[in-house]
């Protein structure tokens, strides 16, 4: 399918999936124990190396939660973080759980290296985040949106994000991206939410909004 | 202190080729998944070419050449004879087709880049000399065309086909 999302339609889109977009910063905040400022949500049309490029570039080493979007509305979902933060948003949530002193890492000079503990806690931590920006666009739709169970990669951006862009743009140039960065006022754990829909079933929610004709 | 001149790098983006005749030139595709890369070199009239196929079939994309295999490939191919190749010497080599994300089922498409490739390439009666395709790691690959290295680099290593 091609994009024929009119401007008026990208607008209603935009708007909706900026307000769960808040909400899943919000979740992230309350799992964390932080105060999570939500940067303003972008949708845009973009190419595939657009979206490389809002990524921090196609090299650029990323820890990502991926989560899969089935059902009525479908697409990819990926919240990112560098390693160095994905490291320090596993410590918070760990000390949470297990209570001071008990941390079982040591800090370690490979910023690659998780333990079982850090990864489960972070992709918990992507799974709670996507899960609570479904959630609320499902309160907008009559239909149910599922997401697919999560799976963390600590990969190169591109790599992660080619597979998610081939699956979009077999035919069509441009895909439709929304992102947002959620920082912390300590720099402790800043992330980026990208949500790739598939452009042919957002008909459902502008049908679900009484957009139709947009 | 002596200042070396570096070499001219030429980054091929995703959909996108790149070609030179600049022995110092070094081509360069970032961060593979799924996606593909065909380094194409000429020891002989020392021109190199890097592509960084998407997908298996499709439309013509101008502003993505090489976006598809099967319409993308003779486009390569004639840029690179362009530039002075003559295929049947060239040393071909690909990299690539990775399966990063396990979850969601319908994202196998590094095993059918590598196949349509493979496929495409045997049609022109063109063989690789060596491939690095499949797994689950993302690679940054670069072409020197100076002496026709072909370097892998993963998180973990950086190896020469």
């Amino acid at each position: 399918m091609t994009l024929t999302l009119s401007e008026a339609g990208q607008r209603v889109v935009a708007g909706t999936f900026g307000s769960a977009m808040k909400r899943a910063g919000e979740a992230l905040g309350s799992m964390s124990g932080q105060v999570i400022d939500v940067q303003t949500p972008m949708l845009q049309r973009c190419t595939a190396s657009d979206v490389l490029t809002m990524a921090g570039g196609p090299e650029s080493i990323v820890l990502a939660v991926y989560v899969g979007i089935m059902g009525s509305l479908q697409g990819h979902a990926l919240l990112l973080f560098s390693p160095a933060d994905a490291h320090r948003l596993a410590q918070i949530l760990l000390a949470g759980l297990l209570g001071p002193g008990e941390l079982p890492m040591e800090a370690t000079a490979d910023p690659l290296a998780y333990d079982e503990l850090e990864l489960s806690a972070l992709q918990e931590a992507g799974n709670v985040t996507i899960s609570a920006f479904l959630n609320e666009l499902g309160m907008h739709l009559h239909e149910p949106v599922q997401p697919t169970p999560p799976q963390v990669v600590i990969e190169m951006a591109g790599a992660v994000l080619d597979a998610v862009l081939l699956d979009l743009v077999t035919e069509a140039d441009q895909v439709l991206a929304a992102k947002t960065t959620f920082s912390e006022g300590g720099r402790a754990i800043d992330g980026t939410l990208f949500v790739l829909p598939r452009a042919d079933s957002l008909r459902v929610l502008l049908d679900a909004l009484g957009a139709i004709g947009l | 202190m002596t200042v070396t001149e570096s070499p001219s790098l030429l980054v091929a983006g995703i959909g996108e080729m790149v070609l030179s005749t600049d022995a110092r030139a070094h081509l360069v595709a970032y961060g593979l998944g799924s996606c593909i890369a065909l380094a194409v070199w000429d020891p002989k009239a020392k021109v190199g070419g890097l592509a960084h196929f998407m997908l298996p079939s499709g439309p013509h994309s101008s502003g993505s050449p090489v976006k598809f295999i099967d319409t993308g490939l003779d486009v390569y191919l004639k840029a690179l004879e362009a530039k002075g190749a003559v295929l049947n010497r060239c040393v071909i080599k690909a990299a690539g087709a990775a399966a990063m994300l396990t979850v969601g089922g319908g994202l196998a498409i590094g095993k059918r880049n590598s196949e349509s490739l493979a496929t495409a390439l045997a049609e022109r009666g063109l063989s690789m000399a060596a491939t690095a395709l499949g797994g689950s790691a993302g690679r940054t690959v670069q072409l020197e065309v100076g002496d026709g290295r072909f370097l892998i680099k993963s998180l973990s290593s950086v190896t020469e086909l």
